[in-house]
């Protein structure tokens, strides 16, 4: 199963606990997240179904490279991890 | 040459040999810019003065407020009011009274501060907004000045370092460009220690820059979650259509 898990910082504002989902692509996991969390979607996509200008996304720890379609393939057992930008210093 | 004050100054850096009197000497040869006086700048710039950093250009426009002092410990009590960068002088000169410091109490523009980054010999960034982050990274690829960059809000803290040599990525392929709102420390919040952790690993990965020692965190985003005590390592890669770098 792909481990789909969110940023602390995005915790505060929605609802959005670990979820164990089976996915070939970043865009199949959040998908099938967004099933089950339908509100976290907008906080995460555009209305194009991109990432927003603020939100990356990595697997297993490596930066996704299509921000676009999210196609980036995953393994069995890939960890989806959501994070946001900051700025404060 | 060193003095004999600066060997016994600097002795307990000076003894690690991926220091020694070269790495010592390099510091103290060095210009350093920081960029934001507040939670991250402090330790940054206490660290470095006291390190034996020869020269440090500090820029801040704020001024010192009451509830800056629970987490920037570089200003006092009665700095309340005083310019940040005057403030954080007179604590850096208490700690090295022999490092060089100039301060600019304003916001420079791109190309003042496209000047200023020109002289320097790392920038660390410590603001708390994007378009100056953006434009850091811009002026320091330009001049392929490297960049030391940091984050923090209320648990959780963020660091990569920009050297800016060939196949590797700069601060523009990791985050994109836009206009969305900078989530400050002043409206969120920030536990104080935090600001200590991400702020002593900038001034550690200037000292290696510097004295050219170890592996700076290039291509890689440290994420610091003090909720938990984890730390988070995200690997990333120029990306190919990048409009600073690529």
């Amino acid at each position: 199963m792909v481990k789909v898990i969110f940023t602390e910082n995005l915790k505060r504002h929605i609802d959005c606990p670990p979820c164990e989902v089976e996915a070939a692509s970043v865009a199949e996991a959040l998908a099938k997240v967004f099933a089950a969390h339908p509100r976290l979607g907008s906080y995460i996509l555009d209305d194009q179904g991109g990432l927003r200008k603020h939100v990356m996304v990595t697997v297993d720890n490596n930066l996704i490279l299509d921000r676009e379609s999210l196609s980036d393939p995953l393994d069995q057992n890939s960890e989806v991890y959501v994070l946001q930008a900051l700025s404060g210093g | 040459m060193l003095t004999d004050e600066q060997l016994l100054k600097y002795s307990r850096q000076i003894m690690l040999p991926q220091i020694d009197i070269a790495g010592q000497e390099a510091l103290l040869n060095s210009h350093l810019l920081i960029i934001g006086l507040g939670g991250l700048g402090a330790p940054v710039a206490m660290y470095l003065a006291a390190a034996g950093v020869g020269e440090l250009t500090l820029i801040d426009d704020d001024k010192v407020d009451l509830s800056n002092l629970q987490r920037q410990i570089i200003h006092q009590f009665e700095s309340i009011g005083k310019d940040k960068v005057e403030s954080a002088k007179i604590t850096a000169l208490s700690l090295n009274p022999e490092t060089r410091i100039n301060i600019i109490n304003y916001r420079p523009g791109e190309e003042e501060m496209s000047t200023l980054i020109e002289q320097a010999n790392v920038v660390i960034d410590c603001c708390d907004n994007f378009s100056t982050r953006f434009m850091l990274n811009r002026i320091c690829h330009n001049y392929r000045v490297p960049l030391v960059s940091g984050a923090a809000i209320r648990w959780e803290g963020q660091l990569s370092t920009y050297t800016y040599e060939q196949g590797t990525p700069c601060y523009r392929c990791l985050y994109e460009e836009d206009a969305f709102n900078d989530q400050t420390c002043t409206q969120n919040g920030v536990v104080a220690p935090l600001v200590g952790v991400i702020g002593s690993m900038q001034a550690m990965e200037a000292i290696k820059l510097i004295s050219g020692t170890g592996h700076t965190v290039t291509g890689r985003l440290m994420l610091f979650d003090g909720m938990d005590m984890s730390w988070r390592e995200i690997r990333f890669k120029p990306r190919p259509a990048c409009p600073v770098c690529s």
